[in-house]
């Protein structure tokens, strides 16, 4: 019985793992096929020009849209915390963050881009990151709200029974307990971090991934769009794999 | 004339329905208190109440001296080890260093919590183990009176046996005034000098009944005698 089940679950990751590696064959044939059409390069010419990149070239705008990312989703995280935890005592906080939230939910990456570029300039750095800031803070903001308020009463009555004040209250259990549920919202508001802050790079004239797609795409030069976007889907998906991830699996354990 | 340590008088408390029904009750000085009736009764909310974690929609409640308690679900802090969780409380009162170390070293060998014990997380623990840290966490603060909710339930019998001469310590060295809620008899009764008998929801006081100078056999043939008297009447209603 059991043997059994431990055969059907080894057929059953197998076919899962298939199913991923048929994903990644499905992008590249219609990459394949719409390069047939010669309005795009196909994947061995943009391979070429990748290999051809310099690595001073590439570090740092890489670095660039980093920076942006962990920069503004860093401002956004730290309004959501201190939006949350005056949230948690005051109904007037709560409906303004409730509304924040929802207004800028409403707004898209492109209104942000184009109204601060045309008011800070395209030389400055700071479009990107306050883009970035405003699209992840309603996502954050949401569950940051949520996550503070997922303490266990329990144990909020047992440190309250052996002398807490509010302040240990908060540092000592609702803070710690936040901690599953921000880790898992900062994975998602990090992903996507890096995948606004190139729209906003792209409007200015600071550099970064984004910027570069754009440079490549003015000089008609194809085979760069294709490069650069590949470069951004390594960054996306390598952070995601390799750091947020297991980040976000540690934090799981934290509670039992 | 035994000094009362804990005097809770005409105590009437409502949920959505009522649920403690003028419950008045004393522990005196370096008694061991039981407090005993079916599951859902009212018991932990009593308990609450005692401790002041809970107020009274009426009656009131009056305490000599500090009150420690230990919860049924432990409720200690799954990030922090057992030494950090019994420490809570010294350091919410501002002691710090080798005297808090020494303090938290003395309750919890007390309760029989070893240094190997102490470092670890509590989900690493057995359950004995992290019963008898959070009772060393209510202990270090050294409490005049002492709540204990359920304190058997869910530990196996070398556990309960453990617990059990942990506690019989503390009241030898200590006469710690205690209210044991249980409704495990045969746990409960060795240890208990007096016990409230409670009706089922909601809980009032059914009878008084005084265990000194009973063998362990009378004080269960005692008390299940006056369980199954209240539970026949409220069969009858
Ligand atoms: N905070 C609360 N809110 C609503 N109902 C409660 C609350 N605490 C206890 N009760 C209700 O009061 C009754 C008695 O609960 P409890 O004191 O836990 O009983 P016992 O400890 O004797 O099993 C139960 O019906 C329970 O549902
Ligand atoms: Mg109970």
């Amino acid at each position: 019985m059991t043997q059994g089940n431990k055969g059907a679950d080894r057929v059953q990751g197998i076919a899962f793992r298939t199913g991923r590696i048929l994903a990644g064959l499905f992008v590249l044939a219609i990459w394949i096929s719409a390069s047939a059409t010669g309005m795009l390069p196909g994947p061995v010419e943009v391979l070429a020009y990748l290999l051809s990149m310099r690595l001073e070239e590439v570090v740092p705008q890489v670095l660039k849209t980093l920076y942006n990312s962990i920069t503004g989703f860093s401002l956004s995280f730290l309004a959501s915390m201190v939006l949350g935890l005056l949230s948690h005592k005051l109904p007037l906080i709560r409906g303004f963050s409730e509304a924040l939230s929802e207004i800028f939910n409403s707004t898209s990456a492109l209104v942000w881009s184009l109204v601060l570029v045309a008011t800070l300039g395209v030389l400055s750095p700071l479009p990107p990151i306050l883009v970035v800031a405003a699209v992840t803070l309603p996502h954050i903001l949401t569950a940051t709200v949520s996550a503070l308020s997922s303490a266990d009463p329990g144990l909020l009555e047992a440190v309250r029974s052996v002398g807490a004040r509010p302040s240990d209250e908060f540092f000592e259990v609702i803070l710690p307990s936040s901690v599953p549920l921000l880790a898992s919202a900062s994975r998602v508001g990090l992903g996507t971090a890096l995948r606004i802050s190139v729209v906003a790079e792209a409007f200015g004239s600071s550099g970064g991934v984004g910027y570069m797609i754009i440079r490549s795409y003015n000089l008609a030069d194809a085979s760069g769009v294709l490069a650069w976007s590949l470069v951004l889907i390594a960054l996306v998906l390598g952070l995601d794999q390799l750091v947020l991830k297991p980040l976000e699996r540690r934090a799981k354990r934290w509670l039992e | 004339m035994a000094r009362v340590m804990l005097d809770v008088s005409s105590i009437y408390k409502s949920f959505s329905e009522p649920v403690l029904v003028d419950i008045s009750l004393h522990l005196n000085r370096g008694e061991v208190l039981g407090v005993v009736g079916p599951n859902g009764c009212g018991k932990t909310t009593l308990l609450r109440i005692m401790a002041g974690l809970e107020s009274p929609d009426r009656g009131s409640v009056r305490r000599e001296g500090k009150v420690g308690i230990v919860f049924q679900e432990d409720r200690l802090l799954p990030w922090k080890t057992l030494w950090e969780n019994v420490a809570l409380g010294l350091k919410y009162h501002g002691m710090r260093g080798e005297e808090l170390a020494r303090r938290v070293r003395e309750y919890s060998s007390m309760v029989g919590l070893t240094d190997s014990d102490l470092s670890l997380h509590p989900r690493k623990a057995s359950g004995g183990t992290r019963r008898k840290a959070a009772l060393a966490r209510a202990l270090v603060l050294e409490p005049e009176i002492l709540l204990l909710d359920e304190p058997f339930t869910g530990l196996d019998v070398k556990a309960r046996a453990s617990l059990r001469e942990a506690l019989k310590w503390i009241w030898d060295e200590y006469g710690l005034s205690t209210v044991i809620v249980s409704h495990q008899l045969e746990e409960l009764l060795p240890l208990a000098d007096r016990v409230y008998v409670l009706t089922p929801k909601p809980a009032k006081v059914a009878e008084e009944i005084d265990l000194r100078g009973m063998d362990l056999e009378k004080r269960l043939e005692r008390v299940k005698e006056a369980l199954l008297h209240i539970l026949s009447r409220a069969g009858a209603d």
